[in-house]
């Protein structure tokens, strides 16, 4: 019988020991704006037609408008060409190659890497760095003296995610 | 042995045997079953609607104007006598009518003496994309919408598939890029697809007055300090773009396969200037500059296919006069392909297939439209001669002085072509399998 009366007590102090624990949750709030941890900018699945391409690089790079002829010929040229990454890069390399390409000289690069890189990506990409793409691009210009603007440049504009939109 | 050992070892073997074609570094999915016959095959897409009675039966002008003339005008590719009246197919030498000088025979033996033909085939297609469509992929290409890639996989994409190929193995050297030439390097099917597609290159604005504004005065950067540094920067932003988007679809080169592309242009642009580029004796516009630029590109590159497609032919629609000029001319132009692989390729020189087939014949009966000689033009519409096509071909491997079928006896189809080619690099089997060739065609070697 005392058995079953130390029985009896157990299930009644777990019970209350149960009970007393179950507390919901309380969601604290420090006043911070809620922030979406997501990049939401980063995901681009549509791919720029031949024509926005060229006449989003060529303003890009020459900061003006392309002409109606110059767009319509490299359209043609851009579509004679099967593997259109390595002709997009041909056609960069030809952009940096006459000399009206806009871009910061190699001082202004290197005085403030992280303003250059933050407004590289917001230029080419339309959207800010992550802290480990803006360190990659710090680390790797600074270990790299041969680095210039115009490299820095051809690698965005021929990169994948220039393709898109 | 156990049922749960039993099990165990069923499922690994499955597992295995499902994964293991995927896991092949060459992506081949099936085992090769056939020996090579040949290290490299020229395809010539002998295209833009040939009647067969102006080439293979040689009537000239006596199957479609009603004038008694008959004779030879594709005489490096057929057997027979050139015509020797109201000759209008020539150039034209100064104050003389317009093409009545020949073109001078280029090879000692005709590519029918040197190999086999098929006379007579039959073209599952009537229509240019439709009958292209068939000769890249082997399949019928009914459901086939213009301004879309193929809907079936292209020999191109069997060939990186099955054998392997990297992608600046395999070429397609358009005439242009209208009528969705540019497409026809790859197709859009989810199990191949433009991962597995062919370097296209339209050499006629690649290389022409476009090219030489958009791409002659490209930067060459040094491999080490200038070309390293773009290519890490460029990876790091791929995979981080990759991370959230898959993989980038589209024709991919690897990166030294990209500088020897680019290496390429540049040299093209170089010749173009310097007047070094390799030409047909008979002259560099149309379908000649395009077979030009397929030998320019054979040169280098030495690929395991090229194929090349031809089109000033098409003219027929309102020129006869001048399309018997184009028949002539394409002749010439491939006659001089295969004598310029055997003597400045060695390295293809003696190994190398060379295939061509009309991709449709045209109308048996003319339009209205008159040339300047007042003779009919002729459309494919699809009537039964629009059907009729012949397919040449030679090279190591490859019968010599053969002829397959008749014009009574009709044997082959122009889907054939793709099985032809797998054959040739032995994986017609893998093809076959993968079920997507029409019903009914052969390897033209097991036509014979």
């Amino acid at each position: 019988m005392r058995i079953f009366k130390n029985k009896y007590l157990i299930i009644i102090g777990v019970a209350i020991i149960s009970l007393a624990s179950c507390k919901k949750d309380v969601i604290a709030t420090y006043d911070v704006n809620d922030v979406d941890i997501e990049d939401k900018s980063l995901i681009k699945d549509r791919s720029k037609s031949n024509k926005q391409f060229i006449s989003i690089l060529y303003t890009t790079l020459h900061q003006k408008a392309i002409s109606s002829n110059q767009l319509i010929r490299t359209e043609r040229v851009i579509e004679s060409f099967g593997d259109k990454a390595l002709i997009n890069e041909v056609i960069v390399s030809n952009y940096m190659n006459n000399g009206n390409v806009v871009m910061p000289t190699n001082d202004e690069m290197r005085t403030d890497l992280d303003s250059f890189i933050t407004d590289t990506y917001k230029l080419f990409f339309v959207r800010i760095p992550t802290e480990i793409e803006k360190a990659f691009f710090v680390n790797y210009i600074e270990a790299n003296p041969n680095i210039t603007p115009e490299l820095v440049y051809t690698a965005f504009a021929s990169a994948d995610e220039y393709q898109f939109y | 042995m156990e049922r749960r050992e039993f099990v165990k070892k069923v499922g690994l073997t499955a597992a295995g045997s499902a994964a293991f074609p995927y896991i092949l570094p060459s992506g081949r999915l099936f085992a090769k079953t056939n020996a090579e016959l040949a290290d490299h095959v020229i395809y010539v897409l002998f295209a833009g609607g040939v009647r067969q009675q102006e080439s293979v039966l040689q009537q000239y002008l006596s199957g479609s104007q009603g004038v008694d003339i008959g004779g030879n005008i594709m005489y490096n590719m057929f057997n027979g006598t050139a015509p020797d009246k109201k000759i209008v197919y020539g150039t034209t030498p100064t104050n003389e009518p317009t093409g009545s000088l020949p073109i001078p025979k280029l090879l000692t033996n005709t590519l029918q003496s040197q190999g086999l033909l098929f006379p007579e085939v039959e073209a599952v297609n009537g229509g240019h994309y439709g009958g292209l469509n068939s000769l890249l992929t082997g399949s019928r290409s009914t459901a086939q919408g213009l301004k879309v890639r193929p809907n079936s996989p292209t020999i191109f994409e069997y060939l990186r598939r099955h054998r392997g190929f990297k992608a600046s193995d395999v070429w397609f050297v358009g005439s242009g890029i209208g009528n969705s030439f540019p497409l026809l390097n790859s197709s859009n099917h989810e199990m191949y697809g433009t991962e597995y597609g062919a370097n296209f290159v339209a050499p006629s604005i690649t290389f022409g007055n476009e090219g030489l504004d958009v791409l002659s005065n490209a930067k060459v950067y040094h491999p080490d300090e200038e070309l390293e540094p773009i290519q890490k920067m460029r990876e790091f932003l791929n995979n981080s773009f990759r991370i959230k988007n898959g993989e980038v679809q589209g024709i991919r080169n690897g990166e030294d396969e990209k500088e020897n592309i680019k290496k390429f242009v540049r040299e093209m642009f170089t010749k173009k200037q310097t007047g070094g580029l390799a030409r047909p004796p008979a002259g560099s516009s149309g379908d000649l500059n395009t077979l030009a630029y397929a030998a320019e590109v054979m040169k280098y590159f030495k690929p395991k296919i090229t194929v090349v497609n031809l089109t000033n032919v098409d003219g027929c629609h309102g020129n006869f006069s001048g399309y018997l000029r184009s028949l002539h001319r394409a002749d010439h132009g491939v006659g001089w392909l295969w004598d310029y692989i055997q003597k400045e390729i060695p390295e293809m020189a003696g190994k190398t297939i060379m295939l061509a087939t009309p991709e449709c014949g045209r109308n048996l009966n003319p339009n209205p439209i008159q040339d300047e000689n007042d003779w009919y033009g002729y459309d494919h519409s699809g009537d039964a001669n629009t059907r009729r096509v012949w397919s040449l071909m030679a090279g190591p491997n490859v019968p010599s002085n053969m002829i397959v079928g008749s014009e009574s006896n009709q044997i082959g189809l122009t889907t054939d072509n793709v099985l032809t080619v797998a054959d040739i690099f032995g994986v017609k089997d893998a093809v076959l399998n993968a079920g997507f060739v029409n019903p009914g065609s052969k390897s033209l070697f097991d036509r014979i």
